[in-house]
């Protein structure tokens, strides 16, 4: 098969598939068959990936970009650009290539994962469930080809979407209900950026590719990187990724992790071209992304759900991404990308098989799971090490790589945020791992045990990557840039000490077990901290400290700036209730505004053509 | 001495009062009890003249100049036929339930009103297109309070006050248009449109000018000619709404492009201040007064006037395209909100429209509409893949060629405040329990109902997924109305 043919069908055999569960309600009401229907066809999808990332591997290949004329000048160019002419395709290289296979990836390991985790729900929801998830990996997919920003920007659209429908998915809980409008809203409002920087572009170049030469470069890259922001979960448009855990897992994994978020950015990777054309774009974004590296990984270190855990630091590291792709360093940014995927998928699943079995998504409901549950816990502890950034795992690879850049850059400010980033990350993973791995057991924990083999079978199969796909880095850049050669530079050692340093700390204060009795004495004043797991006496002051800040942030950031989105919501809401009053619903009025409004628009009129 | 082939211009309105004749005629013999015929022979009819649109050819002038037949008469002859045609069809059960003996009475009514939206486009004397607006403006009021006493809908009061606060405000700014024109007059010596666009400019011709167009700003609902639309909505017909919120907009709209792009073309300076200043006025109280309304209709109402600002950012834009761009925006609306409304319809027939509580647990009760509610809903919003996307994406563009960067911001935010108004709709259908004593059945929706809804929905869905042809006639139409 081509490589066209190849891309369309991994795009559209899960809309195909979606459009099958919707239409034939007996296999979508029959539960189990529709979850395998889906899984099959997100398999084959996969399948079809990874062929297209090894004709590329091979050398073989050249990119393919295949278009068919889809709106005419006559439309929405003409003017000054009559020759403009609106293109839908697909576009084939090594960035699109590699990001199908991680989305068909972790897409397919999630699919099976929810086969087991779902199991509990009633048939007809589960299959509604497949039929989000295969429309989910359509609009995923169809993102990942676009040849240009206004289909890149579609896909976009119905990725948020249907990522309402899956955060929602919880119907009867007000809280999951309110985090998907949420989600959605906010979304929406930083996607408003995308719209305005696709009319800027087409005006000024009469074109939506990325590879434009545009004099407006500046405004539309920041208008691009205002979408990042809000898509990326960037300070302070991060606020709607914590809430979001309300939804189930699985759906934390694909969306919050590997696939949604990171879209945003996949959208700078794609229109790097454009980005490289402003470079102040590029500083707002490596501090940004920097600011939000360190903000995100100190709320962390608090969390007292596993779930927040994960999702504030899926934020710090997308601030990593963004900081990297801010540096001029696409490679960085995009290589993040893909090992981030990996071990953060692995350790949203690890952590929804840790919640299957304790039923619970807070860290003292857990301990003692590595007795219990072994198989999750080796991979729980994978994910955590290559995330900290062990050397040899993952993490380390393309976190080296960012710090280079930046370092490169000489942005001085953002490095030194990235390092105590890198510390504080080792620290909260460590922190997590010893807890719930390690820590005393607690009732809840005491039962807990493994699931099934659709639980497992994703686990181990992602751990693989989340160990070693920071080999590939030198060929997966090679893809698509020069290749870049990984050496163990200054600036990596220190981030790797650091790491180390922050383990050990982590080890230090949660490692033994028998700190748990004096612990509650010694953190009666800082009580919420004291849930979170056995601390060594000696160093609750230090963890009170490092404690104190984090929770000021996690502070400021529930209150303040999620507080300042919610009132400048609200302050809309009462501005429409007291305008209401203007409505008497007396005809008269109506007639008396009505002739004021007709004098007026007369006046203006005999004035204006005086 | 006009000859029959002058009338080709008008082929498809004679077309249409032919319709008109034949209804009547067939009402007079048709016994009770079987009046529901009328409404199916009413929706066969303009099924057929909307057909004929594309075959006839109806370009030329008649009467000396006095009517064009164009590219742009044609476009809204389409529209006005296909909501006069899915309106009917939406309309059928409801009418024959509600008003089983009257039912020829409320189907005349549509047509007469249908006739002078067909008629109206084409007019190139100001008589002629004031005369068009009454005769679509004066059954309007009437059918808004159809509802009587002795109807089963237990609505008539609001009825009756839909219907006086329509005609009301319709009254007072025909007589305002009409004051104005008298100006006009007075200092052309004409009504003909050609004679009045090469006048001088002057003050007074400038007040005449501004008088007819807030007239006729009154019909398509633009801020602060408003007022009548919740009320109206409210009250009347929920069938009958849908075709009041999209066809009259839509004629009020061509109105306004023959005197912004023909009448006054040397003398419009001030009337694009003043289709500015509708623009974010319409937009501001649209989408703020929508936020707290818990009926859906008057939602909507307000939803609307929101949505006719964003469609005047096209003439704003005083250009071609502009005019184009708004001309797929109107196509477009009409479909979709023709379709929010029949979905209402088909929720609570027969009961005073539903509020966001009975909306409750709609995802579960009937899937079918509570998809064709989201669908509508995503497309009033602008999101991707449905036509209202397109349809936002094409003003934008237009206003942002003509230098108004900032109307274009300031359309841009609004529209996230229209998106929480329009996710509390689809949150109540998707997200919330039904109420307990809702777990009854799903409504019944009859045939003809459903296939209207059916139809707004493919022209919805497909006219987001290929836009072109529309885009194209969009185009055509504009092009036609600058080359007069």
């Amino acid at each position: 098969m081509s490589p066209l043919y190849t891309a369309l069908l991994c795009t559209f055999l899960p809309l195909a598939a979606a459009l099958v569960l919707v239409l034939v309600s007996p296999l979508r009401r029959a539960g189990l068959a529709a979850g395998l229907f889906s899984v099959a066809t997100a398999l084959i999808a996969f399948g079809g990936a990874v062929t297209l990332l090894l004709e590329r591997w091979s050398g073989a290949a050249t990119p393919v970009r295949e278009t068919v004329r889809w709106l005419p000048h006559a439309g929405l160019g003409g003017g000054a650009h009559a020759r403009a002419v609106i293109e839908l395709g697909v576009q084939i290289d090594g960035i699109s290539a590699t990001m199908l296979v991680v989305v068909t990836a972790v897409a397919a390991c999630v699919q099976i994962f929810s086969l087991g985790y779902m199991a509990g729900e009633p048939k007809p929801d589960f299959g509604r469930y497949f039929t989000w998830q295969s429309l989910f990996l359509f609009s995923m997919n169809s993102l990942v080809v676009a040849p240009n920003l206004l289909q890149l920007f579609l896909g976009w659209e119905l990725v948020g979407l249907v990522s309402y429908l899956l955060i929602g998915y919880w119907w009867s809980k007000p809280s999951a209900a309110r985090a998907a409008m949420k989600a959605f809203w906010m979304t929406k409002l930083a996607d408003m950026g995308l719209i305005l920087a696709l009319l800027v572009l087409f005006v000024d170049t009469g074109s939506f590719d990325w590879t434009v030469t545009t004099s407006a470069a500046g405004a539309v890259t920041l208008l691009l990187f205002f979408a990042v922001m809000g898509k990326s979960a960037q300070f302070p448009l991060h606020v709607w990724l914590p809430d979001a855990m309300e939804g189930p897992t699985p759906v934390s994994a694909l969306l919050h992790a590997a696939t949604m978020v990171a879209a945003g950015v996949f959208l700078v990777v794609r229109a790097f071209p454009l980005f490289e054309q402003a470079p102040t774009t590029g500083l707002v974004m490596a501090y940004v992304g920097a600011f939000t590296a360190l903000f995100a990984a100190v709320i962390a270190v608090v969390q007292t759900d596993i779930k927040k855990v994960l999702a504030y630091s899926t934020c710090s590291q997308l601030g990593y991404m963004v900081a990297a792709l801010g540096a001029g360093s696409q490679v960085g940014g995009f290589f993040h990308l893909t090992t981030h995927a990996c071990f953060k998928a692995l350790l949203f699943l690890a952590a929804g098989s840790i919640i299957h079995g304790v039923h619970s998504n807070e860290l003292s409901h857990m301990g003692g799971l590595w007795s219990r549950m072994r198989v999750t816990s080796v991979a729980f502890l994978v994910g955590a090490l290559a995330l900290a950034g062990v050397p040899g795992l993952a993490g380390f690879f393309s976190k080296d790589l960012i710090l280079e850049h930046v370092l490169e850059r000489g942005l001085w400010a953002p490095l030194g945020a990235l390092l105590v980033a890198a510390f504080l990350t080792a620290f909260y993973m460590g922190r997590v791992t010893l807890v719930a791995l390690f820590g005393r057991p607690s009732a809840h924990a005491e039962h807990a045990h493994e699931g099934g083999v659709s639980l497992l079978a994703p686990l181990v199969v992602l751990a693989v990557p989340a160990a070693g796909v920071g080999w590939l880095g030198a060929k997966l850049s090679g893809l698509y840039a020069a290749p870049v050669h990984f050496h163990l530079s200054p600036v990596g050692m220190v981030a790797t000490g650091l790491a180390l340093a922050g383990l050990g700390l982590a080890y230090w204060m949660f490692g033994a077990p028998q700190g748990g009795g004096r612990l509650r004495a010694a953190f009666a004043p800082i009580g919420r901290l004291a849930r979170s797991g056995a601390v060594n006496a000696r160093f609750a002051w230090g963890y009170g400290v490092l404690g104190g800040v984090s929770s000021i942030f996690a502070w400021f950031d529930r209150y303040v700036i999620d507080g300042l989105m919610n009132g400048l919501g609200y302050a809309t809401l009462a501005l429409g209730a007291r305008l209401r009053g203007l409505q008497t619903g007396r005809a008269q009025d109506y007639v008396y505004v009505l002739v004021a409004a007709m004098l007026g628009v007369g006046a203006y009129g005999a004035f204006w053509s005086r | 001495m006009p000859t029959l082939s002058d009338l080709g211009p008008l082929a498809l309105d004679l077309g249409l009062l032919g319709a008109l004749l034949l209804v009547f005629a067939v009402d007079l013999v048709l016994p009770h009890g079987r009046k529901r015929v009328l409404g199916l022979l009413t929706a066969a009819l303009l099924t057929a003249l909307f057909a004929a649109s594309f075959t006839t050819s109806t370009a030329g002038s008649a009467f000396g100049g006095a009517y064009v037949g164009s590219e742009w008469a044609l476009l809204f002859k389409r529209i006005a036929l296909a909501a006069g045609a899915l309106a009917t069809l939406g309309a059928l059960d409801h009418v024959d339930r509600h008003f089983p003996t009257r039912q020829g009475e409320f189907f005349l009514l549509l047509l007469f009103s249908l006739l002078g939206m067909t008629l109206l486009p084409g007019a190139r004397d100001l008589l002629l297109l004031v005369v068009c607006f009454e005769l679509m403006g004066i059954p309007l009021a009437m059918l808004a309070s159809f509802a009587k006493a002795d109807d089963t809908t237990g609505t008539h009061r609001h009825a009756a006050e839909a219907g006086l606060k329509l005609y009301l405000v319709s009254a007072v700014s025909t007589a305002i248009t009409l004051f104005g024109l008298s100006y006009v007059y007075g200092l052309t010596g004409s009504t003909r449109i050609a004679t009045i666009a090469a006048a001088p400019v002057t003050p007074l011709l400038g007040l005449g000018m501004m008088f007819t167009v807030a007239g006729m700003a009154f019909k398509i609902g633009a801020v602060p000619f408003h007022m009548w639309v919740p009320d109206t909505y409210q009250g009347a017909p929920v069938p009958f709404v849908a075709f009041l919120s999209v066809a009259p907009k839509a004629t009020g709209l061509a109105a306004i492009g023959l005197l912004l792009s023909v009448a006054f073309r040397e003398q419009r300076g001030p009337l694009l201040g003043v289709m500015l200043f509708f623009v974010v006025a319409s937009v501001v109280a649209g989408s703020l007064l929508a936020l707290p309304q818990r009926d859906v209709r008057r939602l909507l109402a307000y939803s609307g006037i929101a949505q006719i600002g964003y469609m005047l950012m096209g003439f704003a834009a005083g250009t071609v395209r502009g005019t184009a761009m708004l001309l797929f925006y109107v196509a477009g609306y009409a479909a979709t909100n023709l379709g929010a409304f029949l979905v209402l319809e088909a929720v609570t027939p027969g009961r005073p429209g539903p509020t966001l509580e009975d909306l409750r647990g709609l995802s579960r009760r009937s899937p079918w509409l509570a998809l064709a509610l989201l669908v509508f809903l995503l497309s009033l919003a602008g999101i991707p893949f449905v036509v209202g996307f397109w349809a936002k994406l094409s003003v934008f563009l237009a206003a942002y060629q003509a230098g108004l960067g900032w109307l274009v911001l300031f359309g841009a935010l609004m529209a996230i405040v229209s998106l929480w108004y329009y996710l509390q709709v689809a949150k109540a259908a998707y997200l919330d329990d039904p109420p307990p004593e809702e777990r009854a059945p799903p409504p019944a929706v009859g045939a003809p109902l459903a296939l209207a809804i059916w139809i707004c929905l493919a022209l919805v869905v497909g006219m987001g997924a290929y836009p072109r042809p529309f885009l194209e006639s969009a185009a055509t139409a504009a092009q036609s109305l600058a080359g007069h």
